[in-house]
């Protein structure tokens, strides 16, 4: 992307086409934000000022062709959901048009079109109207819409006693059923159990086939990559790139890389707040990541080379300090922990002076987590009585993200495995096998 | 206007829907159901008599008997109830259904119209008591005038007869239908610009409440010289109306019944067309 070709204008030869199913030019949505709600009616009686600009989308290009499956992704508060409502009819935008051929059925948010007090199946017969189907329409569809939700007899139930899976459930069934020519679906989908989303995705793959248009809103790469041929990439409600899947991931990883950065330093400048104890002869002044370049970063990316640098300053003299790092997931759990003392062959730091300094440094060939967001422990033990005791230890001293673009496992760790095929029947003997 | 006709014709079943759910909320959803339709302008009916009869000791023209009283207050309250309500639930049906209008297309002009409905069939159900009431003290075991000399200014007694004036109950249906829509759609779209309406439209109702003549007499407040008020309230006329019709089988007086049609059109039209005009703001007004 350059300055003469910006993502978000329509290129030569993309003027709106007649089998365009969404199109849309110069989309912009504006939100007035007061800041007391007495500023509203100053507004609104004498037409002051009184408010700040909000600009939630601006300037979007959209051609979407029928029958393309489209992936919109960025981070929260890109105006992903700003957008799908000016798509969708919901709000209308404050400059630019927006034209859309078809019905919409759109599952934007988790309830979003249901009435609470309503039970399940009123539920369906009200969403259906809206959608301005006919009575004996409703009546054709009714059952079905039931059976493929599961829900039972918690159909006549009121919907404000339904669990978050069940609002997906029959959110998904009327939105599904009601033979859409468009259809919109927010990350509501993540809600559902495993068995739910399996029926989602086959229904989903149906409507590809027979080619209807589907926008498909996440932050999740992996599962726009698997989706959507056509990703568009928003970033504060502006398209920063549109494309085909490919290109606009690595675009999103690069742009992940540097937002976590700035996001992941935000976030350690405020470490003290964790707990630090010990006698403090050495003091750690320091810790650092750096990543294959040697360059010092809160990003690193599975299965590449990386170093931990811990900075040290004596200010007394010390017999046999050894320094650790632990690794541990954000959510606590302990992931690795090592020192240079209980190693095969130990690395002694004996008999440091006051004033010293230097550098400490844990270093690996291959970054063996998953992607994922963890943190490190540093321990500084005096290691010369029978129980260490700590000179210095930090908890949770620096915080950092770990992407992985290719996406090839899932959980917390790297394991280079191995893969064997064995096949038997009448063509014989077959077998696979796929290298570490 | 005529798009919201139109839009309300496409919707007729959405609106079906609504009105259903709602009296079907009213009568089966709490334990007692369609028992609370009648209870609630009873206990109301029971705290004014008290109030007005016998602490205040108010009397309805000197020959009216206590029964009767008692049937044209409930009938002026079956009558002011299904407008209040209309006007107080409009008011904030807007807020109260922000979901469906937020998150998916959906035609609001629906919401005020089945409150109105909805209040206007449960107004239904009080009429038939009114109506059962008429019958005994007016056919079955009518009531006796109470023999106290007329005081000047004052009518004489009146028995509760069934008459000719009934063909004009469906007129007096479709105008106060009319009139507290058109303020239902007014209040609801204002409501979302500046919300103190909600609050203020309590406060204001019963006000309104008591300046109109529900458990008094108009013409006691003619000749205590507040005919003023009376010249200004239209439900004053339209309960009137609804008295001489439905109890007295008398012709109402014409010229305040035009005049209310008037102003109920004038209302329609100009809450219709602000709450039209105001529409496509209201998901990001919520």
């Amino acid at each position: 992307m350059n300055a003469a070709t910006p993502a978000h204008a329509p290129a030569a030869n993309l003027a709106p086409n007649r089998g365009s199913a969404i199109y849309a030019e110069n989309l912009s949505k504006c939100y007035r934000l007061y800041r007391k709600p007495s500023h509203r009616l100053w507004d609104v009686l004498f037409g002051l000022k009184t408010y700040q600009e909000f600009w939630a989308v601006r300037n979007v290009y959209l051609d979407i062709p029928h029958g393309s499956t489209v992936g919109i992704i960025g981070e929260n508060g890109a105006g992903k959901s700003s957008l799908l409502k000016l798509l969708t009819g919901v709000t209308t935008p404050t400059s630019g048009k927006v034209e859309v051929v078809g019905r919409v059925a759109s599952l934007l948010e988790l309830g979003a079109g249901f009435h609470p007090e309503f039970s399940g199946a009123e539920n369906i017969r009200l969403n259906c109207s809206i959608l301005g189907m006919t009575s004996e329409e409703i009546d054709a569809r009714f059952e079905s819409i039931v059976s493929f939700s599961e829900l039972g007899d918690f159909i006549h139930r009121p919907v404000k006693t339904y669990s978050s899976g069940m609002y997906v459930r029959l959110g998904f069934s009327v939105a599904a059923s009601v033979d859409p020519d468009i259809l919109i679906i927010d990350e509501a989908l993540s809600v559902g159990d495993e068995h739910f989303r399996g029926k989602c995705t086959n229904r989903i793959n149906e409507f590809r086939e027979q080619g209807k248009t589907i926008l498909f809103v996440s932050h999740d790469m992996g599962a726009v990559k698997s989706m959507c041929q056509w990703v568009v990439l928003m970033d504060r409600g502006e398209v920063l790139e549109q494309g085909t899947a490919e290109k606009v991931a690595d675009e999103y990883l690069k742009r992940a890389h540097a937002r976590g950065n700035e996001r992941l330093s935000a976030l350690n400048r405020g470490s003290s707040e964790y707990p630090r104890w010990g006698s403090g002869e050495v003091e750690v002044t320091g810790v650092e990541m750096l990543g294959p370049d040697g360059v010092p970063s809160h990003v690193l990316r599975t299965g590449e080379p990386f170093t931990i640098r811990l900075r040290w300053k004596a200010h007394q003299a010390t017999k046999n300090p050894v320094f650790g790092v632990g690794i541990y997931r954000s959510d606590g759990t302990y992931v690795n922990g090592s020192n240079h003392h209980w190693r095969d062959q130990p690395l002694e730091i004996l008999d440091v002076q006051a004033g010293e300094e230097g550098e400490v440094e844990l270093s690996a060939d291959r970054l063996a987590l998953l992607q994922g967001q963890y943190y490190l422990t540093t321990f500084l033990y005096d290691h010369s009585k029978a129980a260490p005791t700590a000179i210095d230890h930090r908890e949770h001293v620096l915080t950092f993200e770990v992407l992985d673009p290719k996406r090839q496992q899932h959980g917390m760790l790297l394991l280079s495995s191995r893969w064997r095929v064995n096949r038997r029947g009448p063509g014989g003997e077959r077998r696979g096998e796929s290298p570490a | 206007m005529l798009d919201l006709v139109r839009s309300i014709r496409r919707h007729r079943r959405l609106l079906r829907d609504f009105v259903v759910r709602d009296l079907k909320g009213r009568y089966i959803g709490s334990s007692m159901g369609f028992f609370w339709s009648i209870v609630f302008p009873l206990i109301n009916l029971a705290t004014y008599t008290f109030v007005f009869r016998l602490v205040l000791n108010m009397r309805w023209g000197n020959q009216q008997p206590g029964e009767q009283v008692v049937v044209m207050m409930f009938l002026g309250i079956v009558v002011w109830s299904a407008f209040a309500e209309t006007i107080s639930r409009s008011t904030n049906t807007l807020v109260e259904n922000s979901n469906l209008i937020q998150k998916v297309v959906f035609p609001s002009e629906v919401l005020p119209l089945y409150l109105a409905v909805s209040s206007w069939v449960n107004m239904c159900i009080g009429l038939v008591f009114v109506f059962g009431a008429a019958f005994w003290w007016g056919y079955v075991n009518p009531a006796e005038p109470v023999e106290i000399p007329l005081q000047p200014g004052e009518s004489p007694f009146a028995p509760f007869m069934f008459g000719a004036p009934l063909v004009l109950l469906p007129l007096l249906f479709v105008l106060q239908v009319t009139f507290a829509l058109g303020l239902g759609y007014l209040l609801a779209a204002l409501n979302l610009f500046v919300r103190d309406v909600f609050h203020l439209i309590g406060v204001a109702l019963t006000v309104w409440m008591f300046s109109t003549p529900i458990f008094y007499p108009a013409e006691l407040v003619r000749t205590k010289g507040f005919g003023w008020v009376l010249d200004l309230n239209p439900m004053a006329w339209l309960i009137d109306a609804y008295r001489d019709v439905v109890l007295f089988a008398r012709w109402p007086d014409f010229a305040l019944l035009g005049r209310f049609a008037l102003f109920a059109a004038v209302l329609f039209a100009l809450g219709a067309a602000f709450f039209q005009k105001s529409k496509s703001r209201f998901p990001d007004l919520l």
